[in-house]
């Protein structure tokens, strides 16, 4: 009796683990694990990547899940952290992703400095990541292997491109203000010798802190000089200031550029129409036709949080899940497999087509945008121009 | 050396200088008559930045209006935090020996959950709103209509707050307060309203710098703490505890910032205020303009 009754039993235990395992198995969610800078210095700039995460996330899980290479679709579930705005701590944390939370996939943290920190360690684990919000020459450095950056926004690059866009809008004159910080310096190291070669007289080149909160007297000397372009190598902060003190003091040049600032949501509000014409630095619009899901892509953004992505750094965290997504599709969460399809695949984004040879994008071109009517258009190079490049009139 | 006699670069100097002596005023205040040292004032200014921006995108009330809402919500947490937090302390003599310490480590706590709520309430996205932008020419001077409601809005606060201590009764009892703690209340100061109102007051004032500086700023949870270094280092120059001297450290700061980058480089920024600082605690560490001001 005795017998028959745990036999009974160890048959319903049996059943019960079954059905247990089989639902864990139709319901174990797919781990993707990141940092992100939600305190420090970087906090501002990285809801713009963060928000197209979430927009990822919920988009895919609403078509079923991420789809692997057999059919099978599981749902995708987020591990983050907040690295505080220090590259040491991103370090730690995408150890811990690795080693203790054991995440199927990577997603990438906030910033330059970030990701030069985490190659050695995806390098190590012989994790891949598609890295996205980093721009500077040093990522060329980078020894290929297990990080990719999607970007064309590139300080070597876009200083020759930003030459030449000049030149074939008849600049002969600039003046140059630059912020301290690394990226505008080396942009400018960049920009410098390039104006030299397309013939552009460099007239006034100033170079101005952080945390600087006037620009009289720098712009009175711009004003003074009456350039044709002025190019402010800005970051957000002092973007806005740039955009009110160039509007007080009436600069008059025909072509304005504000280096980082224009594209975020909060700058055109704040500027309203002061601020139509004004170039920036983005290789992405949600107007070009030839990448139609770059519209469905913004509209969707919209609609979540109330406010435009921003063309560059959304555009290229979303882009970078993109193409996590299409390689997973066809590698599955395999690392070393995965490693080889983002490494020698062709990705369809909302940029157009990407590929990478080393840590590099080939395909997407370095372009320029230009606020007009309050709209992000692209408008070098010509051959992915969603508009003409329009003169600013006045402010 | 035209730029430098322009009246664009004092206006610029005297915008900057009464943002600067508007937003040490607050902390001034607080420290000279509660000797607390509020390491979360620069949130303050944040709260009041984001109340400007929350009450023109939802109810379309322009930031002149919401200069008194955030004036009102920092006052509010001013009591919060005197009733809360230091009014027992303050009331023991050997816990308010030991105060000033401990009110650093407190407002460090109170800043950054004050940050942290920020950002969960309203995300770290930068926001920003468009206010009387319009560009006013007189006398060759191009003013930002923004920037000269926040020069004559800081201005008229800070005087109008030298005014009250110099000749209203509790502006008498708040002084005395600052300089001979205990010998006012024998004199029959009411210690315990000086000090609420006194940081009431002081928050206030944060409050309303905020708004001003959201008018041409982007507004973010953690845009604070600039401001209250600079608040710190006005009023050491000034003279801690020493209302008026302050202010006119603040305004002296904002010239010499702004002449200083004329005249040298804007990189030199950091190294003229941190000089002045620096030289200023090393010639008259009470002060620049302590004894000026006491005569």
């Amino acid at each position: 009796m005795r017998g028959r009754r745990s036999l009974a039993s160890a048959a319903l235990a049996t059943a019960i683990a079954l059905t247990a395992t089989g639902a864990a198995v139709a319901q174990e969610p797919i781990t993707i694990g990141y940092s992100i800078a939600r305190t420090g210095i970087y906090a501002a700039a990285a809801p713009s990547q963060e928000n197209p995460y979430k927009l990822w996330q919920k988009q895919v899980n609403a078509a079923g899940g991420l789809e692997l290479p057999d059919g099978e679709q599981r749902p995708v579930e987020f591990v983050s952290y907040d690295d505080q705005s220090n590259p040491a701590n991103t370090v730690r944390i995408y150890e811990k992703l690795i080693t203790q939370d054991e995440v199927d996939l990577l997603a990438a943290p906030w910033g330059t400095p970030m990701h030069l920190a985490l190659a050695p360690v995806l390098q190590r684990f012989k994790m891949p990541m598609v890295g996205n919000t980093a721009a500077s020459v040093q990522l060329r450095n980078v020894a290929p292997g297990y990080i990719w950056f999607p970007t064309s926004a590139i300080p070597d690059a876009m200083g020759a491109e930003l030459a030449k866009m000049m030149q074939a809008e008849g600049v002969k004159s600039a003046a140059l203000l630059a912020n301290e910080l690394p990226y505008s310096q080396e942009f400018r190291s960049f920009l410098i010798p390039a104006l030299e070669e397309a013939g552009i007289e460099v007239m006034v080149d100033e170079s101005y802190p952080p945390d600087i909160k006037d620009m009289t007297s720098m712009l009175v000397e711009v004003r003074d000089a009456a350039p044709d372009a002025v190019v402010a190598m800005t970051y957000p902060s002092d973007a806005f200031l740039f955009a009110g003190q160039a509007k007080e003091l009436g600069i008059e040049a025909s072509f304005v550029m504000s280096l980082i600032g224009p594209t975020i949501d909060a700058y055109r509000k704040a500027n309203g129409s002061a601020v139509n014409g004004m170039v920036s630095s983005a290789h992405w619009s949600p107007e070009a036709e030839d990448w139609p899901r770059g519209q469905a892509f913004f509209d969707a953004y919209v609609e979540e949080f109330g406010e435009e992505p921003d063309a560059l750094d959304s555009a290229l965290a979303y882009m970078s899940l993109e193409i996590l997504q299409q390689a997973v599709a066809e590698a599955g969460l395999e690392p070393e497999a995965l490693r080889d399809e983002i490494a020698s695949g062709t990705f369809d984004t909302i940029n157009g087509e990407v590929r990478f040879e080393g840590v590099q994008n080939v395909v997407t071109p370095t372009g320029f945008v230009q606020i007009q009517d309050g709209k992000i258009e692209l408008v070098w190079p010509e051959s992915v121009a969603t508009a003409d490049f329009a003169p600013k009139q006045g402010w | 050396m035209d730029t430098l006699l322009s009246g664009q670069l004092l206006f610029a100097a005297l915008v900057s200088g009464s943002l600067y002596a508007l937003v040490a005023l607050g902390l001034n205040l607080v420290y000279g008559t509660l000797r607390l040292l509020n390491i979360a004032h620069g949130d303050l200014v944040m709260i009041g930045a984001y109340t400007a921006f929350w009450m023109i995108s939802l109810f379309a009330i322009p930031p002149i209006l919401s200069l008194f809402i955030a004036a009102a919500l920092c006052a509010l947490l001013g009591w919060a935090v005197y009733a809360g937090l230091f009014r027992r302390m303050l009331a023991k003599p050997e816990l308010a020996k030991r105060v000033e310490a401990n009110s650093l480590i407190l407002f460090y706590g109170i800043s950054v959950i004050l940050q942290n709520l920020a950002a969960l309430a309203f995300t770290s996205t930068s926001r920003g709103y468009q206010y009387l932008d319009t560009v006013i020419t007189w006398q060759g001077i191009s003013m930002t209509g923004n920037r000269l409601l926040s020069l004559g809005v800081a201005a008229s606060v800070c005087f109008g707050a030298l005014l009250f201590l110099r000749f209203h009764l509790f502006g008498w009892g708040l002084r005395a307060v600052i300089q001979r703690r205990e010998a006012a209340q024998v004199v029959g100061v009411n210690l315990n309203r000086v000090q609420l109102l006194t940081i009431c007051g002081g928050f206030a004032v944060a409050g309303v710098a905020g708004v001003l500086v959201s008018m041409t700023e982007q507004i973010t949870p953690f845009m604070g703490f600039p401001f209250t270094i600079v608040a710190f280092v006005v009023i050491i120059i000034g003279g801690l505890g020493n209302i008026g001297a302050g202010v006119l450290a603040g305004f002296c700061l904002g010239l010499v910032e702004t002449y200083g980058i004329a005249l040298t480089s804007p990189g030199y920024r950091s190294i003229l205020i941190y000089g002045l600082f620096v030289g200023v605690l090393l010639v008259r560490p009470e002060g620049i303009f302590t004894k000026a001001v006491r005569s």
